[in-house]
């Protein structure tokens, strides 16, 4: 399983939760007001906000691109985690790990710019992207998942007359639930990540502000796009830790 | 006679993938969009006729996969090697023919159904050497081989005429150059992210209590997309340049490689930091107290029972970083770091793919290889008696 | 040897070691036993320094060990621990070599003391030389850890309830084990454990400690005949006590010479032994023991039906507990059990009457 945030999780930090959603919601409500903050931070600018889109049309566009790319990813990853670890797919599974774990070597810019000019610019083909890559952290920690279940378990279950369905939607997926959570947490993760470069590739998200800041060299645009998105992210994050908290067995 | 059901799978997918799509395509120039050419028509009557025959073998050893499964598995790896090879040099030919009375813009580019024929040949590799080996060493070393018979065949020239290699050609010197920039910001991060992570690491194995609040700092940093980083980067920097003229000399400024290899050491940090910790958490305390209890000195436990026993984990750690990174400096190129990432947004902006995979492949290869060659050093630090 | 004086550990203002004064000569095999938290382990971890002292001063053939380097001190002191700790990264010939090696012998002298201390163990060198720990029995495990703690041949060996975790078979094997090599070498030997049955089978002197403090020290017989109160009393277990006496004594103490005569003999001499015994034991041909006449035969016929036959599963030896001698005769419904030497040649009886004897 990827575990690669599995430590935090059993940490105290849900607290901060609402109130950084509330200063999310606020700040991309009001950061169209903040001219003149940004003008006395960085003096000298011709413009000192972004205005060619509005911040919470920004903000939407890119929680669409996240969440659609993520719903996609979800039904096809879980689904194939699953085929994989039943005995039809027992064959597949070596391959379909391999895949899995090589896949999140690419790196995520380069399988962006590499799959969604095969498909044009915009925002489909940042979303064929977003959804294959968000795929593997979803099937590998699918098949983690579900492997750990203990086979007591699952004997103790056939033997009290559960069938393979039953098996699979009342004991296996239960007792998965955290590890696929922490799989699905890193996809959207990555895909919220991945989705601010999809600017280049001509889908419009918050990472649509810091590009044109860079090219313009105005720092402020950039700022104002950066700190969206961050706090998006790690808005997101902490609740996916919560998510997990949520599944995992002991509830603690 | 029970079939080698992965490797019928692909082959039914591949075999779609070059009736229904093209596999190259030749312009007049970059602009206009071209003539696509299927398979059969792209390749001579001999690469056709070989094509054919290497497929149907591998499709009569795949579905008698398990009256011999060894010897199919070694013919399997032979036959789906030589098919790659056969394709990507059918493909570098085609070029060559149809080029010698064109002109001088025009160009011919790989298309959807040569990507899905490489795909499934190099998932069926995978899928053999899954089930032939258990051993890293043997599969690392398989697909070492097969990397250098495809650079051979990059560099025997047989594919000079296809335009990513044409683009290639355009700017060998600057290609080189963002090679080595591209691996030098890796490299630079890495110093500064062990120097700080393992401390942290290790502060973490000292200090239970500080240990939750550094994790999920830490976190925070891997959380934050590497764009949004960089740019928060940017703007302090910047002003820390142009408030003190030494350190604009000496580098630091909003833009370039200085912001960028913070951004790669403050994602570094906590790969470096959560496996130092679990590496050194994990060896039991049994083992130490012995060591203790046998008159060993706080050095010679360190040195002979806790480093060796937390060097694998260590180890993966470094690996998931230099992954990492590779894939992040791509990115860095949006704030004029440099490296291969200067090609992809350079050729997404012109809209010129060939420019964009000119970037993007040596990349992924660049972080495929690190890891396999990481994934080798993890095995060898991982004793034997250590399960 | 060991000399504990005046030994005191506190804890955040707590005496979990309260001035306890000891000493352990050359050769003993000293049993530290209490309950948890007595101070027992604590006590022991003193003595290679792994717990620095409070108060009080603990010396090793009249040195005090605070003049030693710590790491010093611990080579020349085995140490073995119920967790083992093997270095699961290296053999169990690198293991067994750790302290040899820090004591930098000769490649030549290390690798035949770990053969030697393999062979000691039973452990097949050839066999084992080369596994990992992974590859190991808890009890095979434990082994190598005991061989490892007698690696640079200490003169002392602490032990801390390194056979707590085994199987109560593996438990029994290795106590025999122990006290063999205990034997065998003559190491002074601290062990702690809380298992009364333990240390009464393996002590030469037992130490019985309570919240911190020494309540009595003594041979397992004098703590078994003479509680020095009610905790000892409670301690050693007052429902089997007298099983526990037994089990500390040899069939050997209460051997009584054996009448005994030959099958192949004439059916009359069997009949005169009865003249001066009221039984006697029946020999095979070859002189093994068939079983026990009670009465005298009738008859060469009625030689089988009177007879009562004791194979070599009920038989005693001298070095038999008398505990087990006794579960012998009651599983056998038999007041005597012959006494065999190593050859199963007769060299005596022990009965249900002298057993009960006060010594």
């Amino acid at each position: 399983m990827i575990g690669s945030r599995s430590l935090s999780a059993s940490l105290p930090r849900t607290g901060a939760l609402p109130w950084l959603a509330a200063l999310f919601v606020a700040l991309t409500l009001f950061m169209g007001q903040s001219a003149p903050l940004f003008e006395w931070l960085l003096p000298g600018l011709d413009n000192p906000v972004y205005d060619r889109h509005s911040f919470p049309d920004l903000v939407l566009d890119h929680v669409v691109l996240v969440a659609a790319s993520s719903l996609i990813s979800v039904f096809i990853g879980v689904s194939a985690g699953i085929f994989a670890t039943r005995s039809v797919g027992q064959e597949f599974k070596p391959v379909i790990s391999a895949v899995s774990a090589i896949g999140q070597t690419f790196p995520p810019a380069a399988v962006l710019a590499v799959v969604a000019p095969l498909a044009g610019f915009g925002f489909k083909p940042a979303l064929v992207a977003l959804a294959l890559y968000g795929l593997l952290p979803i099937v590998q920690n699918t098949m983690a998942g579900l492997e750990t279940v203990p086979s007591a378990t699952l004997e103790a279950a056939r033997g009290m007359g559960l069938s393979k369905r039953e098996i699979l939607t009342r004991v296996e997926l239960p007792l998965a639930m955290r590890v696929i959570t922490a799989g699905i947490r890193v996809s959207v993760i990555v895909n919220i990540g991945t989705a601010t470069i999809a600017s280049t590739v001509g889908a419009r998200s918050l990472g649509t502000p810091i590009i044109s800041g860079l090219v313009s060299q105005n720092v402020a645009y950039v700022l104002q796009g950066a700190i969206l998105v961050a706090l998006l992210a790690i808005v997101t994050d902490l609740f996916f830790e919560r998510l997990e908290r949520f599944f995992s067995v002991d509830r603690n | 006679m029970k079939p080698n059901r992965v490797i019928v799978t692909l082959l039914v997918l591949a075999l779609a993938a070059t009736l229904l799509l093209p596999f190259a395509n030749l312009a007049e120039n970059r602009l206009v969009s071209g003539t696509p050419y299927r398979f059969w028509s792209a390749l001579t009557t001999g690469q056709l006729v070989a094509a054919l025959a290497l497929t149907v073998s591998l499709t009569g050893m795949a579905v008698s996969w398990y009256k011999r499964p060894v010897l199919n598995g070694n013919a399997t790896l032979v036959c789906c090697l030589c098919l790659l090879l056969l394709v990507i040099y059918a493909a570098g030919d085609f070029a060559t023919r149809s080029l010698e009375d064109a002109g001088p813009a025009a160009r011919v580019s790989l298309s959807s159904a040569f990507w899905a024929q490489i795909f499934c040949l190099s998932l069926m590799m995978i899928d053999v050497l899954q089930r032939m080996t258990r051993s890293i060493f043997m599969q690392v070393f398989f697909a070492l081989f097969a990397f250098a018979a495809v650079m051979l065949l990059f560099f025997s020239g047989a594919l000079d005429q296809l335009s990513i290699m044409r683009e290639y050609a355009n700017r060998q010197e600057a290609f080189a150059g963002a090679l080595v920039q591209h691996m030098m910001l890796v490299i630079s991060a890495l110093g500064p992210a062990l120097v700080i992570g393992v401390p942290l690491g290790l502060l973490a194995l000292r200090r239970l209590r500080l240990r939750s609040g550094l994790f999920s700092t830490l976190n925070v940093f891997q959380t934050v997309p590497s764009i949004a980083l960089f740019g928060l980067l940017v703007a302090p920097l910047s002003a820390l340049g142009e408030a003190v003229p030494l350190f604009r000399d000496l580098g630091i400024r909003g833009i370039g490689s200085t912001p960028a290899i913070i951004a790669l050491v403050l994602y570094a940090l906590l790969p470096i930091a959560r496996n130092t910790y679990a590496g050194f958490a994990q060896v039991p305390t049994a083992a130490i107290e012995a060591a203790q209890g046998m008159g060993m000195t706080p050095q010679q436990i360190l040195w002979r029972i806790e480093v060796p026993l937390a060097l694998p984990v260590l180890l993966s750690g470094l690996r998931i970083v230099v992954v990492q990174s590779i894939g992040l400096a791509v990115v860095a190129a949006l704030i004029g770091a440099g490296g291969l990432g200067t090609f992809v947004f350079n050729g997404l902006g012109q809209y010129a793919i060939d420019l964009v995979l000119l970037g993007a492949i040596p990349t992924i290869i660049l972080a495929v290889l690190a890891d396999c060659l990481l994934q080798l050093l993890v095995s060898l630090s991982r004793r034997k008696g250590v399960t | 040897m060991i000399e504990l004086d005046q030994v005191t550990k506190t804890y955040d203002g707590k005496n979990v070691v309260d001035s306890v004064t000891l000493s352990v000569d050359k050769g003993d095999f000293c049993v530290l036993i209490g309950p948890s938290g007595s101070g027992k382990s604590t006590t022991l971890k003193m003595i290679n320094r792994l717990i620095p002292l409070s108060g009080g001063t603990i010396r090793i053939e009249g040195q005090d060990i605070a003049s030693v380097r710590a790491e010093e001190l611990r080579r020349r002191i085995g140490y073995a621990i119920q967790s083992i700790g093997l270095f699961p990264h290296w053999t169990v010939e690198q293991n067994i070599a750790v302290v040899p090696r820090l004591l930098k012998w000769s490649p030549k002298r290390v690798r035949e003391r770990v053969e030697s201390l393999l062979a000691l163990f039973h452990l097949e060198p050839g066999q084992f030389r080369d596994k990992y720990p992974h590859q190991l029995s808890g009890g095979q495990a434990q082994r190598v850890g005991v061989a490892r703690a007698l690696a640079a041949d200490p003169e002392v060996l602490l032990m801390d309830e390194p056979f707590g975790a085994l199987d109560p078979i593996t438990r029994d094997s290795l106590q025999e084990e122990m006290r063999r090599v205990h034997e065998e070498t003559g190491k002074t030997i601290v062990f702690v454990t809380h298992d009364m049955d333990e240390a009464l089978k393996l002590a030469s002197r037992i130490a019985i400690m309570d919240e911190g403090r020494l309540v009595q020290v003594g041979s397992p017989r004098e703590i078994l005949n003479s509680p020095a109160n009610d905790f000892v009393l409670d301690f050693v277990g007052q429902s089997d006590l007298g099983l526990k006496m037994l089990a500390c004594e040899s069939v050997e103490t209460r051997l009584e010479p054996a009448a005994s005569i030959s099958r192949s003999a004439p059916i009359e001499n069997i009949r005169s032994q009865f003249g001066q015994a009221d039984h006697v034991w029946l020999l095979s041909p070859e002189g093994q023991v068939e079983g026990l006449l009670t009465e005298a035969p009738g008859g060469q016929d009625d030689l089988d039906r009177s007879l009562r036959p004791l194979g070599q599963e009920s038989h005693a030896t001298p070095e038999m507990s008398l505990k087990e001698a006794l579960s012998h005769m009651v599983w056998r419904k038999t007041g005597w059990l012959p006494v065999v030497d190593g050859d199963g040649r007769l060299t005596g009886e022990v009965g249900l009457s002298k057993v009960m004897e006060r010594p």
